[in-house]
């Protein structure tokens, strides 16, 4: 692995002329000419309710409105692992600002103003605004009571007539005498709330059904294959199959998990089925973008964990209530994929988790980065920090006793990986230099030191696949079309350098393009930090296919040694003769030229495909154990310093290092950038954003005016990313994703340091300045 | 205005118009547009970055939250940076507009080389708006502190690099500028 | 994003001309910045049948300070007053207060007197303003009136402007006695927001002290109370925890999505010390530099 030449380089961003000009056409910037049609949408105004009547007449009679819809016209469900969502709400709403109807008209101020005479009258429910509203013996009502009827994925498992959606449970070992060995018993509650992605970029979809049938859906999506399957699905009684539908990704500013699977895109794929002949744009606002996506889900974690007197974990016994919101189809698994993992990156011989996915009157919970990992670590990282203080022992020693170590078992059965975890926990302790103890001068402030282990593995399907082809040029540059999604993460470089590496063509003469079903092989989705891992495989397999290719035709064509030849400078050269040296861009269209006059060979057209097929969901529903969900996991470790203003309770950050093991970084510069980025949105998670919802279920600050994301002058002094290389057996190059788990380690970290700060330790997230201070002044 | 009508029949028809026609007032605004000049006819309730983006075709001015919040929309105006989600295009009329095209009319501008070579940049929706406005800072304020860039860029919202790589490319770039002069 | 509502935009060259299209229009909003007037158009807070651009009267521009008054146009910007070398030289509190104003574009556009016109309990300029003991400059169909600060605000959005008048100016006379300031804001975080409290101070040096609180109530506070406890007595930890102690009978924080009213109260009695400590420190000539974060 030495002698790579392209992988392993911080090569320059390939598309980064396009985003730094400004011509990067993200989909609200693409011109569908004067006959585009625009779209509103009639809200739900109760977060529970009974639709009992929908008058358009006033709307229908605003000049210039085209065609106005509501649920009867779209009785269909669908969802990714569960159908439980709808395109419009059918006979009741179950969020505030759920879609009960949509206004299409020519131009947007027409369809704003008719959408507010569409009169909807309603019959409120009782609204289920908080996770013990809906479970026990006597929840407030029952949010889905169709849920027996809903199709889901086999490794569900909803309870029919109740609000849980799914229940992971995981039991290993013996609980009973796991607490039998332990010298202490530690219990705790923590508190997680929602919390919203923020791209920058709000949700927008454009669809259009042309006059022969034909729709194609222009979308601001992570996932464009997975749309277009969900799409047909949904509008099949309309007789769409796979192929009349097309789905386009163009640019897509932030993802984060929000732009995963199907939210708003819906409405543009079904409206554009009342319009045909004319496309339809459905364009988020700011303050839709936080009350009508995806959600990340709200936790209330229970944890008793047992633990002898040397710091040992002998048992954890842990629940975990998720706040999953009104419709969980994707978010289920969030909760399904915490279970699964809910142990953290430690060795623990006795278990008893359950995840429990319950609906509530709250906008839609799901895929946010981390996946329910970030949310069920604050828990986890808090609680056996507070162990180790209680049994005196320093938390990095802690951490390095209970650390999961390649081959352990894990929670569901399976075993870990090769893994660098316990590098990661010197490297970040030793850049904070974690034994010195530092102080401040200013007596008003008060510093602090905490860390904080992660790890996270990608939640998919056991059959998540990824796809490429890839194609010469005749002046030797290349074409990768995959169908994955460069969301900001930079994977696009990160493809052109695994395929320079095989091809010996430098990365700035590779083009990777975004997604067109019709033209791009298949992708799941980009999501689950995997596209590295596995579109990556298939990218890498595609050149090795292009490769073999280029030597069979020197085989054929040119009588050469076949185990002598290799690729360098873009041109094909053998061992055994050094004068050798054909230009790729001589035949890679072309073909060669034999000596009388015909050809070999032609377009060099490489193919290749990455799907496990080691990976099975089956496992036991009562215990957990059997199957093989996740691939993989990355770990990696934290470690922060902070400074108290314990007056105001304003926290800096001096310093902090992430150490993440990315098995091999392909792009250095591409994951520092993931670190950096990552650890500013947990510290964004930990310190200022707050949703707040009121009594009936409004949410009361869908902009950035009162839900603070951070600013340039919120940033900390000093971010140090350390990057581990414990390869990856089955990764390109030894590579394994490393994009969500940035995030994870960072809310409990700060926790940690401010509890060594002040003494205090705080259980629910935001610790805000106001927490921090009304606790210090009482 | 419809002429006079001439006989009954066509009294008739031009009551049926007025009936139909509603009054439109369409103000024509004259401004420069990175530095061409340009005749536009708008509503008074159009905002600037709705007829940057939907009229004339300029993209890279964004729609990231409409309340002067996210920063996405920065433009300058004559000579600062204004938000241009809260600016009614009739404002404009005799000003001056730049937008990051405007910027590069000799080519990729060396604040944006030194953006690219530090990846000041993901996912590259909060792009414009932040060469804009790191241009602008520049333009004011040649030798910047880290605090006054901090300040500086505090008005643009990234979700996605942390601000650091940005703030080190404006840093950078102010070094070779010095070392050049 | 389209803004439902229609009306008709005039941009007057002459304060005369604006009064006049004022009176003509009824239901007519004035439009300098637009940070404001956009924004609740857009969220349909305010339906005017005509907007009138008042960017065009160039006797509306301007700092000038002649004879110990100092007079802000309509048109002067938040970043104006950060320019300005006669706020530098005789008025820094001021300049510190602009500084702590949302961001620079906001600030190239946003105006002071639209700021004070809001009347948005969270102003940042009317602490400071009301510490100055300023005055706001109106013109109508009936004449020019002036209105002192203290009569200003009404309420929560609420001013004493009557229907067609517009304000031309604000005027500050420079207080004779040596004197320093500070202006403190509380937000969320370091980034641009809202304050959910904020204080402006004047020491003087013959032991004289003028505090206005903003955010804490529906209108600007100033502290007369305090003012007088702390009056005539050189500044020490025993009178600053009188003042602090006195605190909670002047404002009225309420609890909202920002902040509650505990927290407002406690940061009202550390933003007092730090700011009242930091003024003192200005007025030796020492002390934090003006637009120094305290808290």
């Amino acid at each position: 692995m030495n002698d790579l030449k392209y992988v392993g380089k911080p090569s320059p961003r390939i598309e980064g002329k396009e985003k730094l000009t400004g011509a990067t056409r993200f989909v609200d910037d693409l011109d569908f000419g004067p006959g585009l049609l625009y779209a509103a949408i009639v809200e739900s105004s109760y977060a529970h309710a009974l639709i009992k009547n929908i008058d358009t007449s006033r709307a229908e009679d605003v000049p210039g409105v085209v065609k106005i819809v509501t649920g009867k016209d779209f009785p269909y469900r669908f969802g990714l692992y569960m159908h439980d969502r709808y395109v419009f709400a059918q006979d009741r709403v179950r969020f505030i600002g759920e879609q009960v109807g949509a206004v299409i008209a020519r131009d947007p101020v027409t369809a704003k103003k008719a959408a507010a005479l569409v009169e909807v009258e309603y019959e409120e429910l009782e609204p289920l605004l908080s996770v013990y509203d809906a479970i026990g013996e006597k929840p407030k009502g029952i949010i889905h009571p169709d849920l027996k009827n809903y199709f889901h994925v086999p490794w569900f498992f909803p309870r029919a007539d109740t609000n849980i959606a799914h229940l992971r449970k995981i039991r290993q070992g013996d609980m009973e005498k796991g607490f039998e060995e332990a010298d202490f018993i530690f219990e705790d509650e923590f508190i997680v709330p929602r919390y919203a992605h923020c791209a920058i970029e709000p949700h927008g979809a454009v669809g259009f059904l042309d006059h022969s049938g034909r729709l194609t859906v222009w979308t601001a999506s992570q996932s464009p294959y997975t749309q277009r399957h969900l799409f047909t699905q949904a509008l099949e009684p309309l007789g769409f199959s796979h192929k009349d539908i097309r789905v386009i990704s163009p640019a897509v500013g932030g993802g984060f998990g929000g732009k995963a699977g199907v939210s708003m895109e819906i409405l543009a794929a079904a409206l554009a089925t009342v319009v045909k002949g004319s496309p339809v744009k459905v364009l988020w606002s700011r303050e839709q973008e936080f009350y009508n996506t995806y959600q990340r889900q709200g936790v209330h974690a229970k944890l008793k964990v047992g633990v002898k007197n040397d710091g040992t974990l002998t048992a954890l016994e842990e629940i975990l209530y998720w706040d999953a919101g009104a419709y969980v189809e994707y978010g289920a698994n969030v909760v399904n994929a915490a279970g699964l993992s809910a142990t953290g990156p430690y060795r623990i011989p006795n278990l008893k988790i359950d995840s429990v996915c319950i609906y509530t009157n709250l906008p839609p919970g799901g895929p946010y980065r981390g996946f329910g990992y970030s949310e069920f670590i604050f828990g986890l990282e808090s609680h056996f920090n507070e162990i180790a203080k209680k049994l005196n022992i320093d938390p990095v020693e802690f951490r390095r006793k209970n650390a999961i170590r390649e081959g352990d078992t894990l929670a569901y059965g399976g075993k870990m990986n090769p893994n660098g975890l316990l590098e990661a926990i010197d490297k970040v302790a030793e850049a904070i230099k974690w034994d010195k103890e530092i102080k401040s001068d200013d007596p008003n402030i008060v510093m602090g030191k905490g860390i904080s282990l992660m790890w996270k593995a990608p939640a998919m399907p056991p059959n998540a696949a990824s796809s490429a082809f890839l194609k010469f040029n005749e002046d030797g540059s290349v074409n990768i079309l995959v169908s994955a999604k460069e969301i900001g993460q930079g994977f696009l470089t990160v493809m052109a350098q695994i395929a320079a590496e095989v091809l010996s063509v430098p990365p700035d003469r590779i083009r990777v393009e975004e997604p067109d079903t019709d033209r791009n092989p298949y992708e799941w989705q980009t999501v689950a930090s995997h596209i590295t891992w596995g579109c990556g495989n298939a990218v890498k397999r595609a050149a090795e296919d292009a490769r073999e290719q280029i030597f069979d035709l020197m085989e054929r064509a040119l009588g050469k040694k076949r185990d002598a030849l290799y690729l360098e400078d873009a041109m094909v050269k053998s061992h055994d003769e050094t004068d050798f040296k054909l230009p790729l861009k001589d035949f890679v269209i072309d073909g060669i030229m034999m000596e009388d006059g015909t050809w070999r060979g032609g377009p060099i057209i490489g193919r290749g495909m990455f799907m496990p097929e080691f990976s099975s969901a089956l496992s036991d529903p009562e215990t957990g154990q059997g199957g093989k969900p996740n691939v993989h996991y990355t770990v990696g470790a934290a470690a922060i310093r902070i400074e108290i203003d314990k007056q105001t309770g304003r926290i800096k950050v001096p310093k902090v290092a992430l150490a993440v093991d990315a098995g091999k970084a392909i792009n250095p510069a591409m994951v520092k950038g993931q670190v950096i980025g990552g650890i500013i949105q947990g510290l964004g998670t930990i310190l200022y954003e707050d949703m707040r919802f009121d009594e009936k279920g409004k949410l009361l600050n869908p902009n950035f005016t009162d839900y603070k994301i951070p600013t340039s002058m919120d940033i900390p002094d000093e971010i140090i990313p350390i990057i581990v290389e414990v390869p990856q057996p089955d990764g390109p190059y030894g590579a394994r994703g490393i994009g969500e788990h940035t995030m994870i380690p960072v809310a409990p970290m700060v926790a940690n340091a401010i509890e060594d700060a002040l003494g205090i330790r705080i259980k629910s997230m935001p610790i805000t300045a106001e927490k921090v201070a009304l606790s210090l002044s009482t | 205005m419809p002429p006079a009508a001439k006989n009954l029949f066509e009294k008739r028809f031009l009551d049926l118009q007025k009936l139909l026609f509603k009054e439109i007032k369409m103000y024509e605004i004259t401004f420069t547009l990175n530095g061409e000049k340009r005749i536009v006819g708008v509503q008074s309730n159009e905002t600037l970055l709705d007829v940057l983006r939907y009229k004339l075709g300029i993209t890279s001015p964004k729609s990231g939250c409409e309340r002067g919040d996210c920063g996405t929309c920065t433009v300058k105006l004559n000579s600062q940076i204004v938000k241009s989600c809260l600016i009614l295009a009739v404002e404009v009329n005799g000003q001056e507009v730049l937008t990051i095209e405007g910027l590069m009319k000799e080519g990729f501008t060396p604040l944006q080389e030194a953006f690219l070579e530090h990846n000041s940049f993901q996912c590259g929706y909060c792009t414009p708006g932040m060469v804009i406005t790191a241009e602008a800072l520049l333009e004011t304020n040649p030798n910047p502190t880290d605090e006054e860039i901090k300040e500086g860029l505090s008005g643009n919202l990234c979700r996605c690099t942390g601000y650091i790589p940005i703030i080190e490319a404006i840093k950078d770039h102010v070094k070779k500028r010095g070392a050049e002069q | 994003m389209a803004i439902v509502q229609e009306f008709k935009y005039f941009k007057p060259k002459s304060i005369k001309e604006a009064v006049s299209l004022l009176s003509q229009h009824k239901n007519s909003a004035v439009l300098a910045g637009g940070t404001d007037l956009v924004c609740n158009l857009k969220d349909e807070i305010v339906s005017p049948k005509a907007v009138v651009d008042i960017k065009g009267i160039s006797s509306l521009n301007g700092i000038t300070f002649k004879g110990k008054r100092l007079k802000i146009g309509a048109l002067v910007t938040f970043s104006d007053l950060i320019k300005s070398e006669i706020i530098k030289g005789h008025f820094p509190l001021i300049g510190e207060m602009a500084r702590a104003v949302a961001s620079v574009a906001i600030r190239n556009r946003a105006t002071v007197v639209g700021n004070i016109c809001s009347a948005v309990p969270c102003m940042d300029s009317a602490p400071v303003l009301s510490v100055y003991d300023a005055e706001i400059n109106l013109i109508g169909p009936e004449g020019e009136r002036r209105i002192p600060i203290s009569q200003w605000f009404k309420g929560n959005r609420k001013t004493s402007i009557k229907k067609l008048e517009m304000v031309t100016s604000i005027t500050i006379i420079l207080p004779a006695q040596t004197h320093a300031g500070c202006f403190v804001k509380l937000g969320r975080y370091a980034g641009e927001d809202l304050a959910q409290a904020n204080l402006a101070v004047l020491v003087f040096s013959n032991h004289q002290y003028r505090l206005a609180f903003g955010s804490v109530a529906a209108v600007p506070i100033r502290a007369k109370r305090i003012e007088k406890a702390l009056n005539g007595n050189p500044l020490e930890k025993k009178l600053i925890k009188t003042a602090q102690e006195l605190i909670p009978q002047e404002i009225s924080p309420i609890t909202d999505i920002r902040a509650s009213k505990e927290y407002r109260m406690h940061m009202c009695k550390i933003m007092f010390e730090r700011a009242v400590k930091a003024a003192a420190e200005r007025l030796e000539g020492a002390g934090p530099g003006y637009g120094t974060a305290l808290i």
